[in-house]
């Protein structure tokens, strides 16, 4: 039986776009097109691109790999035609078509191609816009087209209302660099989707627009944006208004989560003259720490998770035993425990005294537990 | 400083600074486990099974498992990978991976058990600084744990004493001290040979009392990261979360000095 095998020239290709991707560009199917049905030379690419994914196939030929590929776009895009009447001189000097300069030998092609095509697609996409007849709309794109790194996207389609979408990034300041100590290699954003319904007359009262906050998702670590409350979009409101409003709530939600990173890593440090030194903490963004404890003769590790609600909500605790196995092996760990004496209120050495008292309490019936699982395991 | 009944007492080490958390960043780790499948990795343990009693070998093995478990906990992005030492060093496993798994398919591998007056390090060494290297360029660290149990064999090494690519950490397994045996000077090699070779901090726990518990107890402190640890002599874990003063663990003589309970 013949295993699938990706021809190596066009395995290093992708090898190179998965690892050098500016951006997550997702593979979500592959398949053969050839005679052999082993030899894979065709996938789908789910391309990040207006905060959601634009999918295109790329198909090449197993029987002659040193080719480049053809690119089958969606069916909504019939309307784009990349490099057509496009003249040497229109692209810039650095931009030339890969197509027509494809070299086989440069695993780079296909990211290259991939990330040309995209900016293709954005002038594209900006050009339908730019043509949608709506007063308001053109109104309200010309607030903000200069702003960098927007991307839109007109959508539209049978049974669907035309609609279009606008990705506006916020804040000018770079995030990576409040973060000390963060490791982040892409750089991370906050942007506000903005949906606009195409209604095309000028009414007195255009609908209101769906909003909502997107960050690129390392942020989570340090702020969910979901957990942002938006301000409400009133009569008359419009994005030249909104965004200025919206950008200083961000700006203060970004500093509070940077103070809260401090109060965090105050409230490991507080835990180390109870537990010890932690055997691992979270030294970047404080979200867990572990120690080592000993009640007695039974030795085993307490694990703390540390939420953004921190802290309003306790840490979530989870105890793990050193001694005692389940049937697959493996250490046996307690069930999340969050029900316990907490006030956010405490400064943070009560809290770490507190819940050393707790776990003190908690690992003997831990311990008990332990002991009667290995019991029924034995019978 | 007062002599008093012939003893002279020095002031005690300054108390060890407090602990902080700065925000720096630190790197998932490679941990590399070589169990030394020596015959003496067949001693008898205290404790057993249904099927009897554990052997060095048993115990060794469920203390990785231990360990991986509790590292995975605390991050999943820890890596592992498996070698041994023998007559030789071999690998096990040697593609890292996070999937515990792993470790009993590696196990099943140790098919030689050998019988060898030698233990020479420099093998072993070689292949850590290797894989250090690679670690190093994903943004990571390496670590060798090396899980000894000869009682008369004295480890030696020739690696270069600049490269310190790698941290060592050492659990060594052995027989009460005897007329027969040197549990003492393979410690005090084992003691020197981390000094020389490891990058971070290196530990080294030893015990020859037979009981499991005390070597799972051993390996959980060596779950501790190598960027965030302290010295070896200010190791205060684990801690006892009794409210009371916890009944003293006995020692017997056969611990070797130098240990940490």
């Amino acid at each position: 039986m013949a295993v699938d095998t990706i021809p190596p020239l066009i395995n290093a290709q992708l090898n190179y776009l998965r690892s050098n991707a500016p951006f997550s560009i997702k593979v979500e199917q592959m398949w053969s097109g050839c005679r052999n049905p082993s030899l894979i030379d065709r996938f789908t690419l789910a391309i990040p691109f207006c905060l959601d994914y634009i999918k295109w196939d790329v198909i090449y030929n197993a029987q002659n790999p040193l080719a480049a590929p053809d690119v089958i776009f969606g069916p909504e895009d019939e309307a784009f035609h990349p490099f057509r009447g496009m003249r040497e001189e229109s692209l810039s000097n650095s931009k030339k078509n890969c197509l027509l300069e494809w070299n086989y030998k440069d695993p780079a092609c296909l990211l290259t191609l991939i990330l040309q095509l995209r900016d293709l697609y954005m002038v594209y996409q900006k050009q339908r816009v730019g043509e949608v007849d709506d007063e308001r709309l053109k109104f309200e794109l010309g607030t903000i087209i200069s702003k960098e790194g927007l991307e839109m996207y007109m959508s539209s389609g049978v049974e669907k209302p035309e609609e279009v979408r606008f990705a506006v990034p916020l804040l000018g300041m770079d995030i990576n660099k409040i973060v000390i100590g963060s490791s982040w290699r892409q750089q991370q954003k906050i942007y506000l989707q903005v949906i606009f319904p195409v209604v095309g007359k000028f009414t007195n009262k255009p609908p209101v627009p769906r909003l909502k906050l997107v960050s690129t998702p390392d942020l989570r670590a340090v702020l969910s944006v979901e957990d942002v409350r938006l301000l409400p979009w009133s009569d008359g409101m419009c994005l030249a208004e909104y965004l200025p409003t919206l950008e200083e709530l961000l700006a203060s939600q970004i500093k509070d989560a940077v103070t809260l990173i401090e109060l965090r890593r105050q409230f490991i440090v507080a835990l180390a003259p109870f537990f010890g030194r932690p055997l691992e903490a979270d030294s970047v963004f404080c979200r867990k720490a572990s120690f080592l404890s000993v009640s007695g003769i039974f030795t085993f590790v307490v694990h703390f998770a540390l939420t953004l609600q921190f802290p309003k909500q306790p840490p979530l605790l989870v105890l793990q035993s050193s001694q005692h196995f389940d049937l697959r092996g493996a250490a046996i760990k307690s069930s999340s425990l969050t029900e316990y004496p907490w006030s956010p209120r405490w400064d943070v050495s009560e809290m770490a005294e507190r819940i050393f008292d707790f776990v003190a309490d908690e690992c003997l019936n831990f311990r008990k537990i332990c002991n009667e699982s290995v019991h029924q395991q034995q019978r | 400083m007062e002599a008093s009944e012939g003893h002279i007492t020095t002031p005690p080490p300054p108390p060890p600074a407090p602990y902080t958390l700065p925000p720096s960043s630190y790197a998932s780790e490679d941990i590399i486990f070589c169990i030394d499948t020596d015959s003496e990795c067949l001693k008898e343990m205290k404790v057993g099974g249904p099927a009897g009693p554990f052997t060095r070998l048993d115990t060794m093995k469920q203390s990785i498992l231990m360990f991986i478990n509790a590292k995975l906990a605390i991050n999943s992005d820890h890596r592992f990978a498996f070698c041994a030492i023998g007559k030789n060093t071999y690998w096990l496993q040697k593609d890292f991976s996070s999937r515990s798994d792993f470790a009993f398919i590696a196990f099943t591998k140790i098919t030689e058990l050998s019988s060898s007056d030698q233990a020479d390090l420099t093998q072993l060494f070689r292949a850590a600084a290797h894989e250090a290297k690679k670690s190093r360029a994903q943004n990571r660290i390496l670590r060798l744990v090396l899980l000894y149990c000869r009682s008369s064999v004295t480890p030696y090494h020739r690696w270069p004493v600049t490269e310190k690519l790698f941290t060592l950490d050492v659990m060594y397994l052995h027989d009460k001290p005897g007329p027969e045996n040197c549990p003492q000077k393979v410690y005090d090699a084992l003691v020197d040979t981390l000094e020389q070779v490891s990058e971070y901090e290196g530990y080294i726990f030893e015990t020859g009392q037979g009981l499991p518990r005390i070597i799972f107890r051993h390996m959980c402190v060596l779950l501790s990261h190598p960027q965030q640890r302290c010295v070896q002599d200010d190791i205060d874990i684990p801690k006892s979360l009794t409210r009371k003063p916890p009944a003293s663990e006995t020692t017997t003589g056969s611990e070797v000095q130098g240990s940490s309970q």
